[in-house]
C-alpha cells in the first residue's frame, strides 16, 4: 500500500510507492512483459533499448536549445516559427508532435503546467520532476499561480505579466528565460550551466 | 507569436478573433479543463490540424483531423472572485469545435 | 461532468517539493507503453491510456502512484482489446512473484 511522505492534507498527498508498493509495480510490469514477449509482441532487448532512449534525454538537452537561442538570433527566430524543425536541425530528435518556445522578456514571464495530466517535453527534457505531477501543482499553477512562484523562491514583481500556459492537447513547451547579464562574453559552455529545468518549466527566472 | 506553419489554406478562426469555450457535456475523454468552459478568451495561435483525441481515446482513429488553437484568456475573467495582476494571462490549446465566434465583443475585456 | 483527473483550479496545498527517484519498474513501463503504440503496433496510444486512469473511478486513481496508474491503465486497454486476459496476467504475475521472493 503506497504511504505519503509529506505533511498536507491526505487528499492532496503526492502519492509515493513506498518498498512493498514498488515490489508489486517491478512484479507486475515484469508479468506483463513476459507475456507481451511470449505472445511475439515484443523482444526483451527492445524494452531495454527503449528504456536506454527514455533515459538519454534531459536538462542538457534543453539547455543546448536555449544557450544557442541566446547566442544566434537567426535561431531563436527559426524557434519561434517552428520549434521542433529547428530543434531538429540541431541533431537533437523531438518526439513530441510540436515544441513552442515562449519567451520571457523584461516584462513578461511564463509558467508551464498540465493541468489533466503531465504532459511535458519528455524527449528534450527527459522526465517531469514529481512536483510537476501532483495535484497541488496541476491545480494551483493555473489559479493562483503567483503564489506557486514564491514557493519556489520566485517573487515576481507586480510589473511583470504573468502568462500560464496549460499544455492540455498537442502542444508541448520551453520556456525560454532571459539570457544572463554579461552573456555576449560567456562561453557555451558557461551559458548552458546556468540554465536548468526549472527555468524551462517556469518556476525560476533568472539564470 | 508567429502562427505556427500551414499551407495557407482557409482556418476557421483567424488571431485575433474573439472565441467563447462551448461547454459540450460530453463524457469520455475530452481534453477541454472545466476552468475554461463558457470562458471568453481571444485566438493567439493556429496550431495545425490534428486528430481529435476524444475519438483516439476510443481506438477510432478515421478522422476527420481538425483544427487546433491556442486561445488567451484574461486570468481575471477565468477567476472573477480572485484578486489578481490584470495582465496575467493564461493560454492553452481548444480543438475548433469547443469554440464559437463572440460577435459582440463590446463586452469582452481587452 | 467534470473528471477528477481535471483539477485545474481547485483548492490545494502547498506544492510537495521532494525530487523522487525513477524507478527501474517505471522506466520499463513507459518503455513498454512506448513499444506497444509505436508505429508497428498501435495497441496503446496515450489518448487510449489517457481514457485508461481516467476511467478508473476516483478511489483508484487516488490511490495510486502516477506510473502506478500508467501501468493499470496499459493492463486495462490491452485486456479490453483482448491483448491478454486477466487470467493469463494473474498467472504471470503468481509467477513472477515467486522469483522475486526468492531473489529477496
Amino acid at each position: 500500500m503506497p504511504h505519503d511522505h509529506s505533511n498536507v492534507a491526505e487528499h492532496d498527498a503526492l502519492v509515493v510507492e513506498d518498498d512493498a508498493g514498488n515490489m508489486e509495480g517491478q512484479i507486475t510490469v515484469d508479468a506483463l512483459q513476459e507475456l507481451l514477449v511470449s505472445k511475439g509482441l515484443l523482444t526483451h532487448p527492445e524494452v531495454t533499448q527503449q528504456i536506454a532512449r527514455l533515459e538519454a534525454p534531459g536538462t542538457h538537452l534543453g539547455a543546448r536549445i536555449i544557450a544557442k537561442a541566446w547566442t544566434d538570433n537567426n535561431f531563436k527566430h527559426s524557434l519561434f516559427e517552428n520549434a521542433k524543425n529547428a530543434v531538429v536541425d540541431m541533431g537533437i530528435a523531438v518526439g513530441e508532435a510540436q515544441l513552442i518556445v515562449v519567451e520571457n522578456t523584461e516584462t513578461t514571464h511564463n509558467l508551464i503546467t498540465c493541468t489533466l495530466c503531465s504532459c511535458y517535453p519528455r524527449s528534450i527534457l527527459g522526465q517531469p520532476p514529481s512536483w510537476y505531477i501532483s495535484k497541488a501543482y496541476r491545480a494551483r499553477a493555473v489559479r493562483e499561480p503567483r503564489a506557486v512562484l514564491a514557493e519556489f523562491g520566485l517573487n515576481l514583481s507586480d510589473d511583470i505579466d504573468l502568462i500560464v500556459h496549460d499544455s492540455n492537447a498537442d502542444m508541448r513547451y520551453l520556456v525560454l528565460p532571459q539570457p544572463p547579464e554579461g552573456h555576449a562574453s560567456m562561453t557555451t559552455e558557461d551559458l548552458e550551466s546556468c540554465i536548468t529545468r526549472d527555468h524551462m518549466i517556469g518556476v525560476a527566472r533568472d539564470c | 507569436m508567429s502562427t505556427a506553419p500551414h499551407d495557407g489554406k482557409r482556418v476557421r478562426f483567424n488571431i485575433g478573433d474573439v472565441v467563447k469555450v462551448k461547454d459540450l457535456n460530453k463524457s469520455g475523454h475530452v481534453r477541454v479543463p472545466y476552468y475554461v468552459r463558457n470562458k471568453q478568451g481571444r485566438v493567439v495561435q493556429f496550431c495545425g490540424l490534428f486528430l481529435n483525441p476524444e475519438d483516439l481515446a476510443i481506438g477510432n482513429t478515421a478522422g476527420p483531423a481538425i483544427e487546433l488553437y491556442r486561445i488567451a484568456f484574461n486570468q481575471a475573467d477565468l477567476w472573477p472572485e480572485d484578486v489578481l495582476n490584470a495582465g496575467d494571462q493564461l493560454v492553452l490549446e481548444v480543438y475548433t469545435h469547443w469554440l464559437e465566434e463572440v460577435f459582440d465583443t463590446a463586452s469582452i475585456s481587452p | 461532468m467534470r473528471g477528477y483527473h481535471d483539477v485545474g483550479g481547485k483548492t490545494a496545498g502547498p506544492i510537495p517539493m521532494e525530487e523522487l527517484p525513477w524507478m527501474h519498474w517505471e522506466k520499463q513501463t513507459e518503455a513498454l507503453r512506448n513499444l506497444l503504440g509505436d508505429g508497428t503496433r498501435r495497441m496503446v496510444s496515450l489518448d487510449e491510456l489517457r481514457r485508461g486512469f481516467e476511467s478508473f473511478g476516483a478511489d483508484k486513481y487516488a490511490k495510486h502512484s502516477f506510473y502506478r496508474r500508467r501501468l493499470e491503465a496499459m493492463i486495462d486497454v490491452l485486456i479490453e482489446k483482448r491483448v491478454i486476459t486477466r487470467k493469463e496476467l494473474d498467472a504471470a504475475i503468481a509467477n513472477k512473484r515467486l522469483v522475486w521472493t526468492e531473489v529477496k
